[in-house]
């Protein structure tokens, strides 16, 4: 780390910490019992750690996926709908195959990552056939995704035991295991630390994660240079897609044990948040990840204890991005200098 | 950039200032006509400083008239008059000669009549001097005389033209006055009649000239073969052939189907007719910036680009060490000037950037080579060295296709010049014997 | 179908749609100028909850209604004050925009009426409604027509095209970018004004609903200009006018496909035609 980016992590806390001080005086709380009620939620105990550790792990699979494809140049913001295909198919392979555990769990996963390699590649191949905005097409596809689940969920595949409009509760064998007993930090944790150990491997060491990059970088140099953007397009969403639905399946098999249209309350969204604190790279993403991880189950131990309302760290966290998008300039600005 | 440079230009007269790629010129260009501020000293400016840019700084997707008058638009109640505004733009047209239609869109208009474009977007604006950096790099021989006969036009109208650049052929031919730059300190001024050709190009390098290999005889087999190729809407049914050992260059206009050309022989382009050439191919694309390298990436992984995945040798993984290696030959063998080659590619300068890009497409000895506008905007050093390796890939027996829009330079360094127009050959020069006057002409032929 | 069932379709579509109209016309302004606006559904937001909060307190929906457009521009003003000041990168602020003004939206209910979703009923302008769902369509018209015929519109669309050429032509293409954006704020403001205060009489949680989005879509989809966003915009109305319209009428068709209807519509009308858009060349890149 350099000092820039000491100095403007240092900056980028004050910042937070001032923010949440002015929305619980907002809140006539004394900002002392509320980082108290805060700090406590986050990390004042075994099942607060956990409840911290399953948000951090709900948020590092998206934020790594949507890392792929803006490295790749492309605006990916359909991490939520492709979370939700990924969950959709893992809640219904688990209701459907009987295998040993191991290879179940290992299925449940392998279908979320399908499911939303999918839906990603729909948006990616729009991209490289047709030249389609991403952006456009990726919001569009969140929605559909979201009616879809819906239709399923209450028509052809809802679950005669169900009360709601969910699928069937998994088998007990099929759930993931914990991390620390009778909580929700579940070994897809380490999947997700495993998977952005890889994914920096591929990006920084394969020919691969290369052309990835260099497509975005300067992807009129990768085309001239034999590098095909169409096929990068289509990749990039198809593995950005995939690690948000392997999210979506790591919530289905290790937090509600079936599918659900509220699976995500918007994880696929703070995890563009997420990815850009993280600066793209995987490593200081779950940095980033564990500290939006820490914010959401803080925040909701704030609202609960001191009646600070938990929508206060959204706007935080929308703060936080948008004075990154500002630092880029800072950065740059510095740099023309030297 | 600039260094205590002192310039003066006068109602009336044509002064020429000229100096190598990154003697400055652009840049105090800029700062006269006001788009740049200069750390110390000051202009002084009798009325209004027109600048008429390199690259033109039109508005592609207006039209003529809008780009004239904006900013200063004729009105009638609370819209712009377009009728004044049409009939503005063909008055002044006519009184200079410079006729174009008002109402075409600018990004439909060949290089050179936007270029008339631009000239009236500032004579427009009445101005006392008026500024042309590099106003012929892409007019063909009969526009550059046009051109010139428009500014002697507005001379005789009072106006003083300083233009910039650095073919001393139209210097000689047209200017009262020459300065020249050398990295930001002007090291010669007089008037034209008391200075020699020779001495102004030594005072612009700073030294001698220096010389490029000679072209050995080579007698080799046809390595690339087009045959009536078309690529819908810039070129129509050429072929053309290139042997071992061969450097056929293109002349031509930009914007006449050059492009198009590379693109097809690249393979980056659909097209039609058919195309034998090798399957390893190296290439120095046009625009180095936009499209040869990534500024902010090292040397080592700019070197490795359209190469990443050789340097894995079949692997998925990237052979680290061998890319370093390999970028390290680069830099020795093409003489890239750096520090290290793990500094980002921005810190080199153009020249040294380009050697790398050349470097990258002939460290490998491809049969076939295109290079486009392989010089451009680069130092008369970097110039040599790209020419020498060039040839010296020639001599080894790899086929070339150079495409540039300085006459100068395909005559220097092609075995057989084509020309072509409007995305059709109009023209063969062969056994080097080259006719600036008949190119000149085939180049604007219909 | 008979014609009455016809025309309160119709008069349903204009109603609908009148609302992503006005948010379009904001961003085709945004855009022409050169800035990305991927805001315009946190600028709804923030007009619509501004809207219901100011008429709740002065028991006046017309100060309301000015005060949504108002704080609409605000938005607009800083996204556009990040873009052209601190040069930003606009998708990126853009979405932090978004983050802030529905997760402040969400906050300010809890804050100022102490629960979760929705405000209490206030005045609002619902006689208004017809008289907006004409002034968004002229608004398109008058906009057109400013963009090509007036020196301001062409100097806007300068911004958009080469801004170092506008600057040339002694514009300053960061006030016209600034003023744009604003504009556009006021105009994405306008339209959850009239969701909350024009259709209903309230703001709840989510009510925007995509709209933003869709009326980026509407830009694209319009090819940037004024009419064919307002065209395109009422088209989603229709499709939304049908979805009430179908809903329970046909069996075999699911209800949660008619809801998808809008969104697979811009898909398919994405794959169709993709490769003719093209935005306006300097849009998204900062200046200088």
């Amino acid at each position: 780390m350099n000092r820039e980016s000491i100095k403007a992590l240092l900056l980028g806390t004050l910042g937070v910490v001032a923010a949440m001080s002015l929305a619980m005086l907002a809140s006539h709380v004394s900002p002392i019992l509320g980082f108290n009620a805060f700090f406590y939620g986050a990390f004042g105990g075994k099942q607060q750690i956990a409840e911290t550790l399953a948000s951090t792990t709900a948020l590092l699979f998206p934020a790594l996926g949507i890392a792929i494809a803006f490295r790749a140049g492309l605006f990916n913001i359909g991490a939520e709908g492709q979370l939700l295909v990924g969950g959709l198919l893992a809640g219904w392979i688990g209701t459907r195959i009987e295998v040993a555990p191991a290879l179940a769990i290992a299925a449940i996963f392998l279908a979320g990552a399908l499911g939303g390699a999918v839906w990603g590649a729909i948006a990616g191949w729009l991209k490289a056939a047709r030249g389609a905005n991403e952006v456009i097409s990726t919001l569009m596809l969140n929605f559909i995704a979201a009616s879809l689940a819906l239709y399923l969920v209450t028509g052809p595949l809802r679950a005669p035991d169900a009360a709601g409009p969910e699928l069937s509760l998994l088998p007990h064998a099929y759930w993931l295991p914990t991390l620390l007993p009778q909580t929700r930090a579940t070994i897809a944790l380490p999947i997700a630390l495993l998977a952005a150990f890889a994914l920096r491997y591929i990006l920084n060491r394969t020919w691969f994660g290369y052309r990835l990059r260099a497509a975005g970088e300067a992807p009129e140099a990768a085309r001239r240079a034999g590098i095909s953007l169409s096929r990068i397009a289509l990749a990039a969403m198809a593995w950005s897609g995939a690690l948000a639905g392997m999210g979506g399946a790591a919530l289905v098999a290790g937090e509600l044990h079936r599918f659900n249209t509220q699976l995500s309350p918007g994880y696929g969204f703070i995890a563009i948040a997420v990815a850009l604190v993280g600066g793209l790279e995987p490593l200081a993403i779950c940095v980033a990840a564990l500290a939006f991880g820490a914010l959401e189950s803080g925040g909701l131990a704030l609202q609960a204890a001191a009646a600070v309302p938990k929508d206060a760290i959204h706007v935080i966290e929308g703060l936080l991005v948008f004075a990154l998008a500002a630092r880029r300039y800072l950065g740059a600005r510095g740099a023309a200098a030297q | 950039m600039l260094d205590a440079v002192d310039l003066s230009c006068e109602a009336g007269e044509i002064h020429a200032l000229v100096g190598e790629n990154g003697a400055g010129k652009s840049t105090l260009a800029a700062i006269a006509a006001g788009e740049l501020h200069a750390d110390a000293g000051e202009i002084e400016r009798n009325g209004r400083i027109g600048l008429v840019h390199q690259h033109f700084a039109l508005i592609d997707r207006l039209c003529v008239w809008e780009n004239v008058v904006l900013g200063r638009e004729p009105r009638r109640f609370a819209t712009i008059d377009r009728d004044a505004a049409r009939a503005f733009v063909r008055d002044l047209g006519e009184r200079y000669g410079l006729d174009v239609d008002p109402d075409a869109l600018v990004e439909n208009l060949p290089v050179g009549i936007r270029q008339r474009v631009e000239l009236l977007r500032e004579l427009a604006r009445d101005p006392s001097i008026l500024i042309l950096d590099e106003p012929t790099a892409a007019l063909s021989p009969g526009e550059v005389e046009r051109l010139f006969s428009t500014i002697a036009l507005l001379t005789k109208n009072g106006v003083g033209a300083l233009v910039i650049t650095h073919k001393l052929d139209e210097v000689f031919a047209h200017a009262e006055r020459v300065t020249v730059l050398r990295r930001g300190r002007v090291v010669e001024r007089r008037p034209i009649t008391e200075i020699t050709r020779d001495q102004t190009a030594r005072a612009m390098i700073g030294g001698e000239i220096p010389s490029i290999p000679s072209h050995q005889p080579t007698n080799g087999a046809v390595v690339v073969r087009v045959k009536e190729l078309t690529v819908p809407g810039a070129i129509e049914n050429l072929s053309l052939h290139i042997a071992a050992g061969e450097i056929l260059g293109i002349a031509g206009v930009e914007g006449n189907g050059q492009s198009a050309l590379a693109d097809a022989l690249a393979g980056l382009t659909p097209f039609r007719g058919t195309i034998d050439r090798p399957a390893a191919i190296g290439i120095i694309p046009q625009d180095r910036l936009l499209e040869a390298v990534i500024p902010a990436w090292s040397l080592v992984e700019n070197a490795m680009l359209g190469r990443e995945r050789a340097a894995g040798n079949g692997s998925w993984r990237i052979d680290r060490a061998a890319a370093r290696a390999q970028c390290a030959a680069i830099v020795e063998r093409f003489d890239v000037r750096t520090e290290s080659i793990d500094a980002p590619l921005a810190t080199l300068s153009g020249g040294n950037q380009q050697k790398l890009v050349v470097g990258r497409a002939l460290i490998d000895n491809p049969p076939f080579v295109i290079a486009y506008n392989p010089t451009r905007g680069i130092d008369i050093g970097a110039t040599a060295t790209v020419h020498g390796e060039l040839l010296a890939a020639r001599n080894r027996g790899a086929a070339i296709l150079l495409v540039s829009f300085e006459l100068d330079e395909l005559f220097a360094l092609s075995d057989r010049i084509v020309v072509i127009a409007r995305g059709a050959l109009r023209g063969e020069f062969a056994d080097r014997r080259f006719d600036r006057d008949t190119i000149g002409r085939l180049m604007v032929s219909a | 179908m008979t014609l009455a069932l016809v025309l309160s379709l119709l008069a349903l579509a204009l109603v609908r749609g009148t609302p992503i109209l006005l948010a379009s016309l904001g961003g085709v302004l945004s855009e022409r100028a050169g800035i990305v606006n991927i805001a315009l559904e946190g600028e709804m937001t923030a007009g619509a909850f501004a809207a219901a909060l100011i008429s709740f307190f002065t028991r006046d929906p017309w100060i309301g209604a000015i005060g949504g457009v108002a704080v609409g521009a605000a938005v607009g003003f800083a996204l556009g004050f990040a873009a052209t000041r601190w040069r930003v990168d606009q998708i990126v602020a853009g979405m932090g925009i978004n983050l802030i003004c529905t997760g402040g939206a969400a906050f300010g209910l809890i804050f100022v009426f102490n629960q979760a979703g929705v405000t209490p009923q206030v005045p609002a302008i619902n006689q208004a409604l017809w008289p907006l769902v004409v002034l968004g369509i002229l608004l398109a018209a008058v906009l057109q027509w400013a963009l090509s015929r007036t020196p301001i519109g062409l100097r806007l669309r300068a911004c958009g095209e080469n801004p170092h050429a506008a600057r040339a032509a002694g514009i300053d293409p960061l006030a016209v970018r600034l003023a744009a954006s604003a504009i556009a704020g006021a105009l994405a403001g306008l339209g959850g004004v009239f969701l909350a205060l024009g259709e209903l009489n309230l703001y709840s949680d989510g009510m925007i609903a995509g709209r933003g989005f869709i009326a980026l879509a509407a830009v694209i989809f319009g090819r940037w200009t004024p009419l064919g966003a307002a065209g395109v915009a009422l088209i989603f109305g229709l499709l939304e006018a049908l979805q009430f319209a179908l809903q329970g009428n046909i069996a075999w068709l699911p209800s949660d496909f008619l809801q998808a209807l809008p969104y697979i519509a811009a898909l398919i009308a994405l794959l169709g035609a993709s490769g003719r858009y093209r935005p306006p060349a300097a849009e998204g890149k900062p200046y200088p």
